[in-house]
C-alpha cells in the first residue's frame, strides 16, 4: 500500500519545514521501519532516535498525526489518515535535528533525586528475590503530552516523579515537595493517557501528594 | 601531545572502546551515523549471557560468564539478575543434558539441575511436560541503557560522542589514513578530521565502512528475527536445553518477553526484512518452551544483524564462532586503521579492553585498561553537560 509520510525537518540554523515522502509499505509495518527505510533510501540526512524496535527502550518517541507514540510499536496502517502520516518531534524538548530531541531536561534532573532503576518483584517465592527494571522506559512521551512540562521548564516532570514514587524508601528530596515537584502538576493526566507502557505517572504523582500531606514521607535537604 | 582516535560506530562495542581509550588518556571522538544503539546492539533480545548457550566452545562460554560477572559488579543497576533455566522439552533435548552439564563444569559456570516440579514452581508458564531443567546465571537488560552507560562513562573520561555523524570517505596516503570525511546530519554539512588512529567498530557494517578506505573486513552480517510479546511471561530466561537453534530462547525484561531467534547470512545489513515464516517459526518454537506464547498478542517483530567473523563455509551463521577478532589493516596498506568484529553484547567490555591494548601499544599510551574495576556511570549522566 502507498503512504505519504510527512516529516517535520529542523536543521541547525535553518527554518523548520515539512518534507513529504511517498513510500510503499505493508500496513502492518511499524512507523519506525518506514522511517528507517526513508533514511536509507530517500534522505540519508534524516535524523531520528531508535534502538530496541520493540517498545522497551523509549528511544523512538515522536508525535504521530498529533499524538505521542513509540514509532516502533505503532503500525503505519493503524495511524495513517487518508494514507497520510505526519511525524513531528516530541514537544517540550529541544530539537537536536528533525525527529531527534535532547532529553537532558528529563535525564538532567535525575541528579537532583537519583531514582532507582530496579524494582524488587513479589514473586511469592521466599527463597528467591526477583527483580526487574521499572516499566517506565523513560521515553519522554509524558513530558511531551503534559501541559505543565511544556510550559514550565523547571518542572521535574511526570516520569521522574513516578519513578520516585515507586522507588522511594519513605524519604524524598525537598525538590519533590516544591513548586517544581508534585505541586506543579495540574492533574490533567495526559501523561497517563499517552504513556505507552501503562506506568500511570499521573496517579503516582497524586499518591506522592497524598503521602506528603499525610506526613508519611520525610522531606530531606 | 595527546594522540587522537576516531571510533566509528555507536553500538555497545564502539562506546565501550571510546570509554576504554579515553580512560587511558587518549583523545577520543566517536561518530555514529544514527542515534546510539540504532544498529545491531540496540536490537538484541537483551540477554546477559551466562555463556551456557555457546557451551560447546568452553572458552567462549568462559569468556561470556566472566564478563557477565564483571558487568554485574560494575553496573548492578542495569541488569535484571534473575537467572535462567535451560529446559529439556524432548527426548533429544534430554540426551544433550549430560554433555551440557559436563561442559558447564569445564567452563567454570555455576549451574544447578533442578527437579521439574521446582522449575514449574519457579516459572509456571514453562511447558508442563518439561523433562529436565538446569538453572544458570543468565540475566537481562535494556540494551540502550547499557550503551548509554558506557557512553556516559566515556564522556566523563573526556571522549566526545557525536551521533548523527556518518563517515562517508577516507583519504589513504603513504600507507595510512590521513583524513576522514564525515557527514554531520544535524546541519547538514561534511567536514574532515585527521585522527592519529581510526577504529572501525561498526559490526555488521564493518566491511561497508572499510571499503570506503579500499580495505576489506571478513564480516558476515547474520540477521536474526525476534518476536516481542505484549506481556511478560516469566522472570528467569527460558532456554531450550540443546545446541543453538531457531527459537530456542525467551528473554523477559521490563514488561515484555522476546522470543528469539533465527540466523541466516546476508550481504548488506541495511536491506533486511523479517521473513514472515521466521515469525511463525518463533511463535511455534517459543510455544514449545512456554505454551502461553501462542495466546499472546505480538507487539513487535524486528531483526538484528550479528557481525559474525566470516571465515569458513558457514551458511546460516550458527556454525561461526561467537568469539571476536581484531583486524589490523596495516598489512593492507593502512597502518593506523583497525576493525573489530564478532563477539557478543555481553563481551563488549572485554572486546574494548583488547582493542584498547592494541591501540594503546600502537600509540604509545602507557595506561592499562581500568574498565573491569571502575563502576560504570549511570546512563542518565550521558545527558548532562
Amino acid at each position: 500500500m502507498r503512504f505519504r509520510v510527512v516529516i517535520k525537518r529542523v536543521k541547525a540554523g535553518g527554518e523548520p519545514r515539512f518534507d513529504a515522502f511517498d513510500v510503499e509499505a505493508d500496513p502492518s509495518e511499524s512507523v519506525l521501519d518506514v522511517v528507517e527505510r526513508i533514511s536509507l533510501e530517500k534522505d540519508r540526512t534524516l535524523a531520528f532516535e531508535h534502538a530496541c524496535h520493540h517498545g522497551v527502550c523509549g528511544a523512538c518517541g515522536m508525535v504521530i498525526n498529533g499524538v505521542e507514540r513509540l514509532a516502533c510499536i505503532t503500525r503505519i496502517g493503524e495511524v495513517a489518515k487518508g494514507g497520510v502520516v505526519v511525524l513531528e518531534p516530541l514537544r517540550g524538548f529541544k530539537v537536536i535535528s528533525d525527529l531527534a530531541v535532547d532529553k537532558s531536561r528529563m535525564f538532567g534532573k535525575y541528579k537532583l533525586v537519583t531514582p532507582s532503576t530496579l524494582e524488587i518483584v513479589d514473586g511469592g517465592l521466599q527463597e528467591v528475590q526477583l527483580e526487574k527494571l521499572y516499566d517506565c522506559i523513560e521515553c519522554g512521551i509524558c513530558y511531551s503530552a503534559c501541559p505543565i512540562a511544556n510550559t514550565f521548564p523547571e518542572y521535574l516532570g511526570p516520569s521522574l516523579l513516578a519513578l520516585i514514587s515507586k522507588s522511594g524508601d519513605g524519604k524524598v528530596p525537598a525538590v519533590v515537595d516544591s513548586r517544581a515537584g508534585v505541586w506543579a502538576c495540574h492533574a490533567a493526566f495526559e501523561c497517563s493517557v499517552r504513556c505507552p507502557v501503562g506506568f500511570k505517572p499521573g496517579e503516582s504523582i497524586m499518591r506522592l501528594r497524598r503521602r506528603l500531606l499525610k506526613g508519611e514521607l520525610r522531606v530531606e535537604g | 601531545m595527546t594522540k587522537s582516535v576516531l571510533v566509528i560506530g555507536g553500538g555497545v562495542t564502539g562506546v565501550a572502546i571510546a570509554y576504554d581509550l579515553a580512560s587511558r588518556g587518549l583523545s577520543v571522538t566517536l561518530v555514529e551515523r544514527g542515534s546510539l544503539g540504532a544498529g545491531t546492539s540496540g536490537r538484541t533480545h537483551g540477554l546477559l549471557h551466562s555463556g551456557c548457550r555457546y557451551i560447546a566452545d568452553a572458552e567462549v562460554a568462559r569468556e561470556c560468564y566472566s564478563e557477565n560477572v564483571t558487568l554485574r559488579r560494575i553496573a548492578p543497576f542495569l541488569f535484571e539478575k534473575n537467572g535462567g533455566l535451560f529446559v529439556a522439552v524432548t527426548e533429544d533435548d534430554l540426551r544433550y543434558k549430560d554433555f551440557f552439564l559436563k561442559q558447564c563444569e569445564r567452563a567454570g559456570i555455576p549451574v544447578e539441575e533442578v527437579p521439574r516440579e521446582e522449575a514449574l514452581r519457579l516459572e509456571p508458564n514453562l511447558n508442563p511436560d518439561l523433562k529436565a531443567a538446569v538453572k544458570v546465571p543468565d540475566g537481562t537488560f535494556d540494551p540502550l541503557k547499557v550503551i548509554l552507560s558506557f557512553a556516559a562513562s566515556a564522556k566523563l573520561s573526556g571522549a566526545v560522542i557525536k551521533p548523527f555523524n556518518e563517515v562517508v570517505g577516507f583519504k589513504v596516503e603513504g600507507g595510512r589514513v590521513t583524513s576522514v570525511k564525515v557527514l554531520d546530519k544535524t546541519v547538514p554539512r561534511e567536514y574532515e578530521v585527521k585522527p592519529d588512529f581510526v577504529v572501525n567498530a561498526t559490526g555488521a557494517w564493518a566491511d561497508k565502512v572499510a571499503r570506503l578506505a579500499g580495505l576489506r573486513v571478513p564480516v558476515k552480517p547474520s540477521p536474526g528475527v525476534m518476536v516481542a510479546l505484549d506481556g511478560r511471561i516469566g522472570n528467569m530466561v527460558f532456554n531450550r536445553l540443546n545446541k543453538p537453534g531457531d527459537g530456542d530462547i525467551i528473554v523477559h525484561h521490563r514488561g515484555t518477553s522476546v522470543v528469539g531467534t533465527t540466523s541466516w547470512v546476508v550481504e548488506d545489513p541495511d536491506s533486511v526484512k523479517p521473513p514472515r515464516e521466521h515469525v511463525e517459526l518463533m511463535v511455534k518454537r517459543g510455544s514449545e518452551l512456554a505454551p502461553i506464547v501462542s495466546r499472546l498478542k505480538i507487539k513487535a517483530v524486528y531483526v538484528s544483524s550479528r557481525p559474525l567473523i566470516g571465515e569458513g563455509a558457514a551458511s546460516t551463521g550458527r556454525e561461526v564462532s561467537r568469539s571476536f577478532a581484531v583486524i589490523d589493516h596495516s598489512r593492507d596498506g593502512a597502518e593506523n586503521f583497525v576493525s573489530i568484529i564478532g563477539g557478543k553484547f555481553t563481551t563488549a567490555r572485554l572486546m574494548a579492553e583488547k582493542l584498547g591494548d592494541f591501540v594503546a601499544e600502537r600509540l604509545g599510551a602507557a595506561k592499562e585498561s581500568q574498565t573491569a574495576s571502575r563502576p560504570l556511570a549511570p546512563y542518565w549522566l550521558f545527558f548532562e553537560g
